[in-house]
């Protein structure tokens, strides 16, 4: 089952989606913005690391909770355009439910806890992925019994409430295996049975593999080259062929990952027939990078070292390096940047640094903000987001 | 008559040739005459086998490559009045190394088997469409991975340079220098003229790129890395100026659409769809 406008928009414009990783504030304020001024729906997709329950702590995004991200961009969004999407909830998806080393069934109620709170804040697009196990990889079999458990809380919750939600399935293994064909097949037949058996809607949007991955500030898989991966099937074939089964199941194909990919490839999704793509890191390198550009352009070099020194230490880049790593500190702490941004010692600087350029400039945020839009309209361009006189 | 030819391609690389050429010699020269090109070698590098030698200055300089090499041995074959014996041609990069003997034979009762077949491509272990096909299967592909394939003389006929056909522009377009997405070209052409390509796994090869990463001082060409790079760099420049497409993923819709209307014309092909 397809949300209408959503839908409508795919199909009259042949165009693929953008779903925004809300890196930060700015971040969150630019979609808002673009989405406003160009009269386009944009999916805000928030992992439970950035945006989650108050009962979790909130996340590292501006420290806000699943209620006040949704009620900021309920307040902000005058023309409606942001659909507020819950991206990769599930089990373990938060650093506390692995930190405090849940069992299965504890994390699959703190999901659940999790996914509540968003239903009730006016999330309309639900991610149920399951397939984080701190304990074990679970087959697939096995991750569909907890995606229909999820699947029924949240359809059960969404109907207490009174609410219209849609879904969106699928892992993202980052592969382009094989067997990835077979298992999306599987995995839709077995979701038609479970939402048929059940009366629920059927899932609007299903993850695959897109030859898609993300590491340091590049994309290392194989969409963007022509180069094979051994015991993989090429992404001529594997994408075509994901396609055909999302059509073929009247499901949107999403693709994750979709980070620092050449304007050549991103203009191709819409022919692809890619119905809708997530960019996130991207945007909050981006945004580091814009800032550490004010620090050049104003001759500050003490207050960048502060914030670089403050970004390095956060450790937070740890896990998007490559394994045999050439990238240095510079580097690291422009991939750690955007996870300090709610912190007091960054609010520290920040505030030195606005001091320092009024006058100069129209406002950190603001000059912050602006250049994020300028990410996002790369796109809007690209994905034939905007009317006819903009391509 | 032996209705098969088979064409290797050397740079500087003899024993590794040598080598190819006895091992399809002995399992399949019943059927196949195997001709040698040198693409530039040195003098001292020459396959002892070899057939033609490629030595005028550029060739010598940067090689012929795939799309120059194999043009300029099919042209050979037509100015010898050769190229009309055989029905079969199988273009095989020196680093082919196959699973079992007899590969021209299987390859052949395979063409016999699919009258429509232009190309067929032995499939590698490495291959994720080894495991998508299965053991002794063959299947049509829109995509194929460049390396050893096996043409049927009438799809060469069909889609090859009727005016005075050279080492440029043969079958394989010689201004693509390093042969980008050549593979993807080759195979829209074929549907494009109601020929199909496949794969199968009925014989297996796989190419042994450790001498291209490792030995590439020797072979005299680009270190791998630098090849990759220019690869790409210089195949977009040239589809853009042969074809207006910015993306080879046109090209890669573009044989797409043509597969798809080939099981238009032949239903009864369609078990053979991916």
């Amino acid at each position: 089952m397809q949300h209408p406008k959503i839908s409508r928009f795919i199909r009259q414009r042949c165009c693929t989606l953008l779903g925004v990783g809300p890196m930060s504030r700015n971040c969150v304020d630019a979609a808002i913005e673009i989405s406003n001024q160009h009269d386009v729906p944009l999916f805000l997709v928030a992992s439970r690391q950035q945006i989650d329950a108050e009962e979790f702590g909130g996340g590292y995004v501006n420290g806000w909770t699943t209620a006040e991200f949704a009620r900021y961009i309920q307040e902000n969004d005058s023309k409606g355009g942001i659909i507020l999407a819950r991206d990769h909830g599930g089990p373990w998806q938060n650093n506390h439910e692995v930190r405090q080393k849940h069992s299965l069934r504890q994390a699959m109620e703190s999901a659940k806890r999790s996914y509540k709170a968003d239903i009730e804040a006016g999330f309309e697009f639900i991610h149920i992925d399951p397939s984080t196990d701190i304990w074990g990889e679970p087959c697939i079999d096995e991750v569909l019994a907890r995606v229909f458990e999820l699947y029924e809380h949240c359809w059960a919750a969404a109907k207490r409430k009174n609410k219209d939600i849609f879904f969106e399935i699928g892992a993202e293994k980052q592969s382009g295996d094989i067997g990835a064909l077979d298992e999306v097949d599987y995995m839709l037949s077995k979701m038609r049975t479970f939402c048929r058996k059940n009366h629920f809607k059927f899932p609007s949007f299903v993850v695959v593999q897109t030859g898609t991955k993300v590491a340091e500030m590049k994309n290392i898989g194989s969409l963007g080259t022509p180069f094979r991966v051994a015991h993989e099937l090429p992404v001529e074939i594997q994408l075509p062929k994901l396609v055909d089964i999302c059509n073929r199941n009247n499901i949107f194909l999403k693709q994750h990952n979709t980070d620092y990919l050449n304007d050549d490839t991103l203009s191709f999704y819409p022919k692809l027939g890619i119905h809708s793509a997530n960019v996130a890191p991207e945007f909050g390198t981006r945004e580091t990078l814009a800032l550490l550009d004010l620090f050049d352009k104003f001759g500050l070099a003490a207050l960048k070292e502060r914030f670089l020194r403050l970004a390095l230490d956060s450790g937070k880049w740890d896990k998007w390096m490559l394994p045999e790593t050439a990238a240095g500190d510079l580097e690291k702490a422009v991939i750690a940047g955007h996870y300090v941004f709610s912190s007091p010692a960054f609010a520290a600087i920040k505030e030195e640094l606005e001091k320092k350029l009024k006058g100069k400039i129209p406002g950190v945020d603001r000059y912050l903000t602006e250049d994020i839009k300028k990410g996002l309209m790369r796109y809007l361009r690209n994905f034939r987001l905007l009317g006819l006189e903009h391509l | 008559m032996k209705r098969a030819a088979v064409i290797i391609i050397n740079r500087n690389l003899p024993e590794v040739t040598d080598r190819l050429r006895q091992f399809i010699k002995s399992s399949d020269g019943d059927v196949a005459d195997v001709f040698v090109i040198e693409s530039g070698s040195d003098p001292d590098k020459l396959s002892r086998y070899h057939t033609w030698w490629a030595n005028w200055e550029e060739s010598v300089a940067q090689g012929l490559r795939t799309p120059r090499g194999f043009n300029y041995a099919l042209s050979r074959l037509l100015e010898e009045n050769r190229f009309k014996d055989y029905d079969f041609f199988f273009l095989l990069p020196n680093d082919a190394e196959f699973e079992g003997p007899g590969a021209v034979k299987r390859l052949m009762k395979e063409m016999e088997l699919h009258p429509r077949l232009g190309i067929l491509a032995p499939c590698a272990k490495t291959w994720g469409e080894y495991r998508l096909l299965g053991k002794n299967v063959t299947k049509y592909f829109w995509y194929i991975s460049p390396g050893p394939w096996f043409f049927r003389r009438q799809y060469i006929e069909d889609v090859m340079e009727r005016d005075s056909p050279d080492h440029m522009n043969f079958l394989y377009d010689g201004t693509n220098f390093r042969g980008y997405e050549s593979n993807i070209e080759l195979i829209a052409k074929g549907y494009a003229n109601d020929w199909g390509s496949a794969i199968t796994t009925k014989v297996m090869v796989q190419e042994n790129e450790s001498y291209l990463k490792t030995r590439a001082e020797v072979i005299k060409t680009d270190p791998y890395e630098t090849n990759m790079l220019k690869y790409v760099e210089e195949g977009k420049k040239w589809l853009r100026r042969k074809y207006g497409f910015n993306n080879r993923w046109t090209l890669q819709m573009y044989s797409k659409f043509f597969y798809e209307k080939f099981f238009d014309y032949y239903p009864g092909l369609k078990k053979y769809r991916i």
